[in-house]
C-alpha cells in the first residue's frame, strides 16, 4: 500500500472489514454512498465456524435444538425480552427489519452464502453439539439435521486425528429422537500418506482444491456410501475459497449432497468467508484500505487510514472486541480507535456506567464458566440509532455509528448471536450513516 | 465390596509426602495402599514455587540442617538428573539514596558472605558457586532491572516440577509392589479398640468401595487433613497458609530476580520450565481447600513487588495465578513468614487412633528425607525389619540414563524442541514414547505447541502414568495450562484419550468441561490485554461450537 | 548448634575466610558468572529480546499466518508444528531456539503471514530476529544448550 496519494472524500467510512463493517460498508453503498473501508487485518469473522448465527430460542431445552419451533427472528424477539443488555433489546422496535438484513447480507454474499429460511439449520459442531444458525456457507447447507432424509455419513479421514468422527455424529444421534438422520461414520482414505498426517487444515483444504482432487474424493465416498445415505458429512475443509466449489464436486462425483460440518480453529471456512466479503467490498466498489487509522477525532475531520486523507461525513466503527482490538483491556477496558467509553456489559453489569472500566477481572467474571462472562461482554453502549454514547446517555456524535462486537452488552463470542447482531447493526448502522450523508447534500451550501 | 485387603500401610494423599513415603516403605519391602482423593499433586505439591533448594536461610541458626538439605537437593538431582533444571538466581542491592550508605554497604558485604558461605555446601547438590556483581554487571546481565540498582549476589539453585516428580514417585512404588489409586477417596478411619486398624474408600469415577485394614497408616493429605481429621474424631492442627504464583506466557529471563514486595516480604520472579513465574504469598487460610482462587488483591501485590525491580512486568502477558496451601506448623501468635517449615510426624494414639500418624508441615526440596523420616517411624512402629531405605540412590522413572534429544529428534523424525521437551518431562522413558510414532506416524501430530506435546504422548500418559480424567493431563504434560489456555490442544487430547480409557462422547464432553474450567478459575483473575483476546477465542469454540 | 555457634561462624567467614577467597578468585563477577551458566544455555536476555518476546506475546494460536505461509506445507521443520510454534514453542525461552534453526531460517520474508494476523504480531521480523538468534550459538566450543549432566 503506497503511503501517500489524494485525500479522499466520501459520505462513509467505515472501521473494520468483518462481517458487521462490510454489511455497514455495503448497505451504505446500496444506498448510494460514496463508501471507504478501512482494515487492518482480519478479525473474528475470519476465525468464525462458517455458520451465520443470529438467534436461537432461549426457552427451548439446550439438548431438544431440534424442537424449537420459534423462527429465527422470534428467536431474536425472546433474548431482547429477556436479555435487557443485548443489542436486540437496544434494537426491539426495529428486530421486524432482522429478516430483511439477514437477506440483504446473503444476498450480497451469495458467493458463498446461501439464503436464509426464516428458520434455523441445525449444524453438527466437531465437539458433536448441534449449533442453530440462520444462515451458513453453501458447502455446509446439505449438513442441515432438519433437511437430510435417512442416513448421514460422517466422514472420518483416516490418515489424519484431527477430527473423531464419532465425536461429530454423536450429536445426530440426539437429534434422531426428534426427526433427524441416523448418522453412520464412514471412514475414508483420503489423506492417508506420511506427511499428510501432520497436514494443517489449511493445506487440506488446499489439496482438495487441486485438479481432480475432489472428484477422487467423492468416487471414493461412493464406493463407501451405506445404504440410504441421504448426505455425506465431511470435517470443514472442503476448498480455500468459494469458488473452487469443492463440496458441489464432491457430491456430483459420489452422487449425493456433501457438505462440511462447522470448524474451531483453524478455520478455513472462517477464512473463506472473510475472503469473499473483500471480493464482494471490491465488486460493489467500496474503496478498501488497508492499515491503521491514526489521529481520529469524529467525523468530518480529517483522518489517516491505511496511509490515505480520508475526510468522511460519517463513519461506522465495527472494529471488533478484544480479538479484533476494537475493545481492549490495559489494567483498564478502553476503545482504542476513538478513545470512546467503555459502559456496557451484560447482566448485573449492564448499568455500571463509567465504573466498569476500572474493575479488576475477578471482579467482571463469574466463577462458572458457562456463565456469560460481564468482563467479556464488554463494549460500547449505543442508542436506538447505533450511536455511542457516553456516561451521561447523549450520543457521542451525530453522524458517528457503531455496529458489531465493539457493541457491548453481550458475551458474543458464545451467545450464538454474534454474527446476527453483527449484520443487523452492520445494516443498519450503513444505511443511517448513507441517510445522513444524503441529509447534508439537503442541506443550506455552505453549511456543514 | 468383599474381604478387607491388608497391607502393612496405607497412605493418604498424593502429594510429595505421600508418594515419596509410599515409595520408600514398598522399595524396603512393605505392602503400601496410596489413595489419592483426586490425582497426585493436587495440592501444595502442585502448586508451589516448584524448587529444590538447599536450605540457606538454615545456615543462621543450624548449619547442619543446610548441609542435609543440600545433601539431599543431590539425591533428587542424582534420582532425577532429566526432571531438575537449574535457575541462576541474582540478589539485587537497591540503595535508599544516590550513594549508598555505609550501613548498607555492610548489609550488601554481609549478604555476599552468607551466600558465599553456601558455596561450601553447593557441591553436595552440583550447584554452581555465588559471584558478586557490580552495577555494570548487573546491567549487562540483567538489562530489564530498574535503574538505581548497586549491584548483586548471585545464587545457584534448583527448580522442578513438582507434579511430575509425585507422579513418578507414585510410579516407582507401583513398580515395586505399591497399590496406588487415584480419585480415590479414604472416607472413614476405621477403628478398634483405641487403634486405627483401616480406612473405607471409594472411587469417586466408578463408585466402587472397598476397605483396607492396615498396621499403619499414614494421613499425608496435607491441607486436609483438619478437616479429614475432624471427621475421624482425630486432631490435625496446623496453620494453613495459602500461596499464590502468577505465570507469564515466556521465560522473561534465564535468571531468577529476589525482589521485596509492599510489605518487605521476600519474593521473586523466577524462570520456570519454559514460563517465568512471580510468588509468592503467605497469608492464613480459612477456607476449602478445594476451592481455591487468588484474589485481585493478591494478584495486584504480585504484580506490584515484581514491578518494583522489573518494571517490565507490567507489559508481560499473564496467563494464570495458581494458589495452594501449606500445612505449616501450629502456633498461635506468630506472623506467617516467621512460621518455617519445620515439618512433625504426629501420632494419633492420643487421640485412641494409635497407628494412624499425620504428616504436617515440610518442604517440597526435603520431601524425600521427610519421606524417609517418616518411613522410619512407620517400620519403627510396625516392627519389622525391611530393607534399608534405597530412595536416595535407585533412579526415579526415567531418572536412569540421560538422553540426547537431538539424537532421539533424527531417528523419530519429530521437531528437536519437541524432543527436549519430551527428554524433560519422561527421561530414559522418552525412547518407548517415542516408538508410538514410529508405530503410528499419524501419532506425530503436534498436540500442544507451547510445552511441545505430541498426539503420541498423550496416548502414552493415558497408557502408562495413570490418567484418568482429563484434567490429570494437565499435571503430566502441563496441557492447556500456557497461554493458548487448550485453544489448540484440548479436544484432540480429548479425542485421544477418550480413545484410550474408552469414554463415550458424553463423557468426553464432560472431561473437556472439567480441564476448561479448571483453567477458567486460573486465568480469571488475570485476564488482560491479550490473554483476553485468548479468552473470547476459547468461548467461542468451547461455549459457542462446543456448549462445553 | 545452636544459633550463636552459627553466628560465629558467619562472623569468622565475613572476617577472614571470605576476604581470602575474593584474593584467590579470578577473573570479574560476570566471567564467573557466564563461565558457570554460558555452557548450559542460560545466557542474558538483551533487551531486544525482550521487546521481541513482548511483540509475541501477542499470538492467540489462531492459526491464520500458517494459511499465507507458502513455505508451511513443504518444510517439514515447519510443517510439522505450525508457523506459530515459532512463538509458542521457540522463542518461550532461549534454550529452545537452537533447535528451531531449520524451521525459522527457510523463512522467505515474504510478509503474507503479517497481513493476516489479527492482533498484530510482527511475524516477519520476529522470524528473522530468532532465526539469528538460533544460528547464533555461543563460544564455539561449548554448545549452545546442554544436556542435563548426571551427577558425580
Amino acid at each position: 500500500m503506497a503511503e501517500g496519494g489524494a485525500p479522499i472524500a466520501c459520505d462513509v467510512l467505515v472501521l473494520g472489514g468483518g462481517m458487521a463493517g462490510a454489511t455497514a460498508a455495503l448497505a451504505a453503498r446500496d444506498a448510494g454512498a460514496r463508501v471507504a473501508l478501512v482494515c487492518r487485518a482480519p478479525g473474528s469473522t475470519a476465525l468464525s465456524g462458517g455458520a451465520v448465527s443470529v438467534a436461537h430460542d432461549p426457552s427451548a431445552l439446550p439438548d431438544a435444538a431440534l424442537s424449537s419451533r420459534a423462527g429465527v427472528v422470534e428467536s431474536a424477539r425472546r433474548i431482547a425480552a429477556s436479555q435487557l443488555g443485548h443489542p436486540y433489546h437496544v434494537l426491539r422496535d426495529r428486530l421486524d427489519r432482522l429478516f430483511t438484513a439477514l437477506e440483504f447480507a446473503t444476498g450480497q454474499l451469495s458467493s458463498i452464502l446461501a439464503p436464509p429460511s426464516g428458520r434455523n439449520r441445525w449444524l453438527l459442531t466437531p465437539f458433536g453439539k448441534v449449533h442453530p444458525a440462520a444462515a451458513c456457507q453453501h458447502s455446509m447447507v446439505a449438513g442441515d439435521l432438519a433437511e437430510v432424509r435417512g442416513v448421514l455419513a460422517v466422514v472420518a479421514l483416516r490418515g489424519h486425528l484431527w477430527w473423531d468422527a464419532g465425536l461429530v455424529a454423536s450429536g445426530a444421534v440426539r437429534a434422531q429422537a426428534l426427526g433427524g438422520p441416523s448418522p453412520r461414520v464412514v471412514p475414508l482414505d483420503l489423506f492417508l500418506w506420511d506427511e499428510a498426517a501432520l497436514a494443517r487444515p489449511f493445506d487440506l483444504a488446499r489439496l482438495l482444491e487441486a485438479p481432480g482432487a475432489a472428484e477422487e474424493a467423492g468416487k471414493m465416498l461412493a464406493k463407501r456410501l451405506p445404504r440410504g445415505a441421504g448426505a455425506a458429512l465431511f470435517p470443514p475443509v472442503l476448498g480455500l475459497s468459494a469458488g473452487a466449489r469443492v463440496a458441489e464436486r464432491i457430491g456430483a462425483a459420489a452422487g449425493i449432497p456433501v457438505a462440511e460440518f462447522l470448524s474451531d480453529l483453524p478455520s478455513v471456512p472462517g477464512l473463506r468467508l472473510q475472503r469473499s466479503i473483500e471480493e464482494r467490498l471490491q465488486a460493489a466498489g467500496v474503496l478498501v484500505l488497508r492499515g491503521e487509522v491514526h489521529g481520529a477525532a469524529r467525523p468530518g475531520c480529517p483522518v489517516r487510514a491505511g496511509g490515505r486523507e480520508v475526510r468522511a461525513h460519517a463513519w461506522v466503527l465495527a472494529t471488533g472486541r478484544f480479538v479484533g482490538g476494537g475493545i481492549a483491556r490495559r489494567g483498564e477496558l478502553l476503545e482504542p480507535a476513538l478513545g470512546l467509553p467503555v459502559l456496557a456489559s451484560e447482566g448485573p453489569f449492564a448499568e455500571a456506567g463509567a465504573h466498569l472500566a476500572t474493575r479488576p477481572p475477578a471482579a467482571l467474571t463469574l466463577r462458572d464458566s458457562r456463565s456469560p462472562q460481564p468482563l467479556l461482554s464488554a463494549g460500547l453502549k449505543v442508542d436506538e440509532e447505533l450511536r455511542p454514547v457516553d456516561a451521561e446517555g447523549r450520543a457521542v456524535h451525530d453522524r458517528l455509528f457503531a455496529a458489531g462486537a465493539v457493541i457491548g452488552g453481550h458475551d458474543q463470542a458464545s451467545d450464538g448471536t454474534g454474527m446476527g447482531v453483527a449484520l443487523f447493526t452492520g445494516w443498519l448502522a450503513g444505511r443511517s450513516a448513507a441517510a445522513s450523508a444524503r441529509t447534508r447534500q439537503l442541506a443550506l451550501p455552505g453549511g456543514e | 465390596m468383599g474381604e478387607p485387603k491388608r497391607y502393612d500401610v496405607v497412605v493418604l494423599g498424593g502429594g510429595a509426602n505421600g508418594t515419596g513415603t509410599a515409595r520408600d516403605c514398598a522399595m524396603r519391602g512393605l505392602s503400601v495402599l496410596l489413595l489419592e482423593k483426586r490425582d497426585f499433586a493436587c495440592g501444595a505439591s502442585g502448586a508451589s514455587s516448584g524448587m529444590i533448594h538447599g536450605g540457606i536461610r538454615y545456615m543462621l541458626s543450624d548449619r547442619k540442617v543446610t548441609e542435609l538439605a543440600c545433601r539431599d537437593a543431590g539425591y533428587i538431582r542424582r534420582i532425577a538428573p532429566h526432571l531438575v533444571f537449574r535457575i541462576p538466581f541474582l540478589l539485587p542491592f537497591a540503595s535508599r539514596a544516590e550513594e549508598a550508605t555505609l550501613a548498607e554497604r555492610a548489609a550488601w558485604y554481609a549478604t555476599e558472605v552468607y551466600v558465599g558461605t553456601y558455596d561450601l555446601y553447593q557441591p553436595l547438590k552440583g550447584g554452581k558457586p555465588s559471584t558478586r556483581l557490580s552495577a555494570a554487571e548487573l546491567y549487562a546481565l540483567e538489562p530489564s532491572l530498574r535503574p538505581g540498582l548497586g549491584g548483586a549476589v548471585t545464587l545457584d539453585e534448583w527448580g522442578i516440577d513438582g507434579a511430575r516428580l509425585c507422579l513418578l514417585n507414585a510410579l516407582s512404588a507401583e513398580a515395586h509392589g505399591a497399590e496406588v489409586r487415584t480419585w480415590t477417596e479414604a472416607t472413614e478411619l476405621v477403628r478398634e479398640e483405641g487403634r486405627a486398624v483401616g480406612v473405607r474408600w471409594r472411587d469417586a469415577l466408578t463408585g466402587e468401595h472397598g476397605e483396607a485394614r492396615a498396621g499403619a497408616i499414614l494421613n499425608a493429605t496435607g491441607a486436609w487433613s483438619p478437616r479429614w481429621g475432624h471427621a475421624n474424631q482425630v486432631e490435625v492442627p496446623m496453620r494453613p497458609g495459602k500461596g499464590v504464583h502468577l505465570a507469564l506466557d515466556r521465560r522473561l529471563s534465564n535468571y531468577g530476580i529476589i525482589c521485596k514486595a509492599v510489605d518487605g516480604r521476600q519474593m521473586f520472579v523466577m524462570p520456570h520450565e519454559e514460563e517465568s513465574i512471580i510468588g509468592t504469598t503467605d497469608d492464613d487460610f480459612y477456607g476449602d481447600p478445594d476451592d481455591l482462587e487468588a484474589t485481585s488483591d493478591e494478584v495486584a501485590y504480585l504484580l506490584e513487588g515484581a514491578e518494583s525491580l522489573v518494571p517490565s512486568v507490567r507489559r508481560a502477558r499473564l496467563t494464570r495465578a495458581f494458589s495452594g496451601v501449606r500445612t505449616t506448623l501450629y502456633q498461635y501468635g506468630r506472623t506467617e513468614d516467621a512460621l518455617s517449615r519445620e515439618h512433625q510426624l504426629l501420632d494419633h494414639s492420643v487421640d485412641g487412633a494409635a497407628g494412624l500418624f499425620s504428616f504436617v508441615g515440610g518442604k517440597l526440596a526435603s520431601y524425600r528425607a521427610q519421606s524417609q523420616e517418616i518411613a522410619d517411624r512407620l517400620v519403627d512402629y510396625l516392627d519389622v525389619s525391611p530393607r534399608p531405605c534405597r530412595t536416595h540412590e535407585e533412579p526415579l522413572p526415567g531418572g536412569e540414563r540421560i538422553e540426547d534429544p537431538s539424537e532421539l529428534a533424527r531417528r523419530h523424525g519429530v521437531p528437536e524442541a519437541v524432543a527436549r521437551r519430551i527428554v524433560y518431562r519422561h527421561g530414559s522413558r522418552a525412547r518407548e514414547l517415542l516408538r508410538l510414532c514410529d508405530e503410528d506416524p499419524r501419532l506425530k501430530l503436534s498436540v500442544c505447541r507451547e510445552e511441545g506435546v505430541l498426539a503420541a504422548e498423550v496416548v502414552y500418559l493415558a497408557r502408562h502414568e495413570k490418567v484418568r480424567r482429563l484434567e490429570d493431563l494437565r499435571r503430566r504434560c502441563r496441557l492447556a495450562v500456557a497461554g493458548c489456555g487448550g485453544l489448540d490442544c484440548a479436544r484432540l487430547a480429548a479425542q485421544l484419550v477418550a480413545h484410550e480409557l474408552a469414554w463415550d462422547a458424553e463423557q468426553l464432553r464432560a472431561e473437556l468441561h472439567g480441564l476448561l474450567e479448571l483453567n477458567w478459575r486460573e486465568r480469571r483473575p488475570v485476564l488482560d490485554g491479550w490473554q483476553l483476546a485468548e479468552e473470547e477465542l476459547l468461548r467461542a469454540v468451547h461455549r459457542g461450537l462446543g456448549e462445553v | 548448634m545452636g544459633r550463636a555457634r552459627s553466628l560465629a561462624y558467619l562472623g569468622y567467614r565475613a572476617v577472614l575466610a571470605h576476604p581470602l577467597k575474593r584474593l584467590a578468585r579470578k577473573g570479574t563477577g560476570e566471567e564467573r558468572f557466564l563461565a558457570s551458566y554460558g555452557a548450559e544455555g542460560l545466557g542474558p536476555t538483551t533487551a531486544e529480546e525482550l521487546e521481541a518476546a513482548e511483540a509475541a506475546s501477542a499470538c492467540v494460536s489462531c492459526g491464520l499466518c500458517e494459511s499465507a505461509c507458502s513455505l508451511a506445507a513443504v518444510t517439514p521443520a515447519v510443517r510439522d508444528l505450525g508457523l506459530h510454534a515459532a512463538f509458542r514453542l521457540y522463542s518461550k525461552s532461549s534454550s529452545s531456539l537452537p533447535a528451531a534453526v531449520g524451521a525459522l531460517s527457510v523463512c522467505a520474508e515474504c510478509a503474507g503471514c503479517e497481513a493476516l494476523c489479527p492482533t498484530g504480531v510482527p511475524i516477519s521480523r520476529l522470524v528473522r530476529l530468532f532465526a539469528a538468534r538460533a544460528g547464533e550459538g555461543s563460544a564455539p566450543a561449548a554448545p549452545r544448550h546442554a544436556l542435563p549432566t548426571r551427577p558425580e
